[in-house]
């Protein structure tokens, strides 16, 4: 068996690389590996980066396993699905067991950070309430969370757009929910300097995204935490109700498993994002004294909503999200936002049904004349992550009230198209439906049902499975990260969230992953103190 | 532009297929009376098949015939999707990357793409109903059970985007494609440490 002395340099005095990353990739790895640290962090996307960089800068010695690939923004190609590709989970391919939501998550080093569109939310303070109501989280109050957004935001160059980042296709949402008397407001985004170039979902080739990959990590590996991608952590070791390290395997390009590696470590951080932590805890066998682990998945289904407008509107130019209409934010008046996002032309085939033939072709001939709004709603945490044998199984049937909400998003988004002046709409379907005018609205969207394979889903924000909660019953981890079951085993991502937040959740994760750091920081000593016991590890 | 080739977020509708009584229910029970499953995952390829490496001939015929149904693009003075864009290379490329499952799910959508015509059309497969059958044929499964429309959706998003992903396509979209070394855009490269 090989050891492999991982050197942890002193942070005093650290300073980030001007640019890339240090990452020891997988397929350098060879045989059996043993490292050994206090913190081993699972993921390196908004939970773990955070956790990373601030248990580093507080002296701990962190290892970061990723399982996806370290892609430089050199190499990113802004072709869509190239990048599905080559950074997305599933190469983009991870649906529901039913094949109508497509599950999209970053899987690469920086995870989800990397290819989203850069919105930047705080929790809303009708969830959080709701959250201590419902779940026991007396802590998690806006005054409590505020320095911690703020800390965030200020790290991440978090801004609300300016005017001239709301490209066309957002100036016409303006317009359409001025015109209707809905409240309509830039987004803020944690960006700098943005080029306008569209291609967010592909992946910054500049930097101006403030992902975790040009941020948190190498602000991480400045104060001496390591990075190892294409890493596949399988379980998580414990020992008597305590954290003890994670058992993991190095894969080559190829998916063949070169090395077998195994983390020592008294403090484990799952932060593998909303579907892979439970499975990672549900294959451990571990932390799930309240069974459950893998349930409450909720993940904001969205649509796009496009539509097409007399003037070409070219929605695949200018900064990718402009402006969001919140008129419907609170669950009283619908509990649903409208997202004005642009799109690309290969994009443009998967929102709709146009017909086939000479339809489909007249319908991507006016692609320059289209415009679309995503709707998010918050649904109900009806689904479970599971395993199948050895596949992941993702549980996630539209609950029929949430369908009631898709209907309310999209007449919603319809009526803010018209009032914008579009002259058709398209609706999410697999069924070749339009809609030309307000009056044919309800009569066209009485003909969705809510069954497979009707509306055209996709989630970016899964959350819920691990929720927080201070009923050791009813929640898997407690209010400041740590299980409830397994001392020094911490889950730091949007697993955490005990009901869906309505919202882009990026910035939740990270305020919640400072504070959750800043909570295990002052517990130290227990993990630290305990590492040096005896062996016989489970799990 | 060079066309990379992946596997993308194609085959979610194909999900269905993979649950066992839909499998035994439809594709075995239904349908292989008339073609046997033998032929489902063939690969004896016809000549002029050889040049792709990973779609049978059978599976061939009908994605291209698929393809022209869906995509009459000399009619709109369009590169044509069979003869200038290389849709099918592309195809055949993406479908070589596939997972072993999702390769699969591909081969037995296909397979019931060709062969659901039976059962309304005179025994007739899909790749051999004239243009008017064939539009209403595809037009029939984007409006049938929901798994015949996940097929459907798929195989469509599957041909249509294996076109337009190709830089030939969009001028006539006015797309201009990745933008960032055409506009020489500056990196910016990491952020600097936080001022604690």
């Amino acid at each position: 068996m090989k050891t492999e002395k991982v050197f942890f340099s002193d942070s005093v005095g650290a300073e980030a690389r001007k640019e890339g990353l240090d990452v020891t990739q997988g397929r350098t790895l060879s045989g059996d590996v043993n490292l050994s640290a206090d913190v081993v962090v699972v993921g390196s996307g908004a939970g773990g980066a955070v956790m990373a960089y601030e248990l580093a800068r507080a002296g701990l010695r962190v290892i970061v396993l990723e399982a996806g690939p370290y892609v430089p923004s050199s190499e990113f190609s802004e072709d869509f699905t190239e990048s599905l590709e080559r950074l997305y989970a599933d190469h983009g391919s991870q649906t529901n067991k039913d094949g109508d939501l497509l599950v999209l998550q970053g899987a690469c080093v920086g995870g989800s950070t990397v290819v989203n569109g850069c919105v930047s939310f705080r929790t809303p303070d009708f969830i959080l309430r709701d959250w201590q109501e419902q779940f026991g989280l007396s802590a998690l109050t806006p005054e409590e969370m505020e320095p911690y957004f703020r800390k965030v935001e200020r790290n991440l160059s978090i801004e609300e757009n300016a005017g001239h980042e709301i490209a066309r296709h957002s100036q016409l949402a303006l317009a359409g929910a001025k015109a209707l008397g809905w409240s309509v407001k830039p987004f803020k985004r944690n960006i700098r300097d943005c080029a306008l170039t569209g291609h967010c979902l592909s992946g910054c080739k500049t930097d101006r995204k403030q992902s975790m990959l040009v941020t948190y990590l190498p602000w991480a590996v400045a104060h001496g935490a390591k990075i190892f991608s294409d890493v596949t952590v399988t379980q998580v070791i414990s020992r008597a109700g305590q954290a003890r390290g994670v058992i993991a395997e190095a894969k080559d390009s190829s998916g063949t498993t070169v090395a077998n590696i195994r983390v020592d470590a008294p403090i484990v951080v799952a932060a593998a994002g909303a579907v892979q932590t439970p499975l990672l805890l549900l294959r451990s066998d571990l932390a799930n004294g309240s069974d459950q682990v893998g349930r409450n998945f909720a993940c904001h289904p969205s649509m796009y909503v496009g539509a097409r407008y007399p003037e070409p509107v070219y929605a695949w130019r200018g900064a990718l999200l402009g402006v969001y209409i919140d008129e419907f934010l609170p669950p009283e008046k619908g509990g649903f936002i409208l997202e004005a996002g642009g799109l690309g032309a290969v994009e443009m085939t998967l929102i709709t049904e146009p017909g086939s033939g000479e339809a489909f072709l007249d319908y991507m001939e006016d692609a320059k004349y289209y415009s679309g709004l995503v709707t998010l709603i918050h649904d109900h945490n009806v689904g479970r992550i599971g395993w199948d044998g050895d596949n992941k199984r993702v549980d996630y049937q539209l609950a029929d009230v949430d369908f009631d909400s898709m209907l309310r998003a999209i007449k919603a988004a319809a009526q803010v198209h018209f009032a914008a002046g579009a002259e058709e709409v398209f609706v999410p379907s697999t069924k070749p439906l339009r809609i030309r005018s307000v009056e044919e609205i309800d009569q066209v969207l009485s003909e969705l049902s809510n069954a497979p394979q009707v509306l055209r889903m996709v989630s970016y924000h899964p959350q819920g499975t691990c929720r927080m909660g201070s009923d050791p019953d009813r929640s898997v981890v407690a209010e400041h990260g740590e299980s409830h079951d397994i001392s020094g085993l911490y889950v730091a991502d949007a697993s955490l969230l005990p009901t869906s937040i309505i919202v882009n959740p990026q910035v939740t994760v990270y305020a919640l992953a400072s504070r959750i750091a800043d909570q295990l920081i002052a517990r130290r000593e227990q993990y630290l103190g305990n590492a040096s016991k005896g062996s016989g590890e489970s799990g | 532009m060079a066309t990379k080739i992946t596997t993308p977020a194609l085959m979610a509708g194909l999900e269905p297929l993979s649950r066992r009584s839909l499998l035994r229910g439809v594709a075995l029970g239904g349908l292989a009376f008339s073609t046997g499953c033998s032929r489902l995952f063939g690969r004896k390829d016809a000549p002029e098949a050889l040049k792709y490496k990973h779609l049978s001939e059978d599976e061939i015929r009908t994605i291209t015939r698929l393809t022209e149904v869906l995509l009459p693009t000399e009619q709109h003075g369009l590169p044509s999707a069979l003869l200038v864009v290389p849709t099918m290379s592309n195809l055949d490329e993406m479908t070589g990357q596939m997972q072993p499952q999702s390769r699969e799910l591909l081969s037995l959508a296909l397979w019931i793409f060709e062969n659901r015509p039976k059962m309304s059309f005179k025994f007739s497969r899909f790749s051999k109903l004239d243009d008017a059958k064939a539009r209403e044929y595809v037009l029939a499964m984007q409006d049938g059970a929901f798994f015949e429309r996940g097929i459907t959706s798929t195989l469509k998003t599957f041909i249509t985007v294996n076109y337009w992903r190709d830089s030939r396509t969009w001028p006539g979209l006015d797309y201009t494609g990745p933008v960032t070394e055409k506009w020489g855009v500056r990196r910016l490269g990491n952020a600097p440490l936080p001022l604690v």
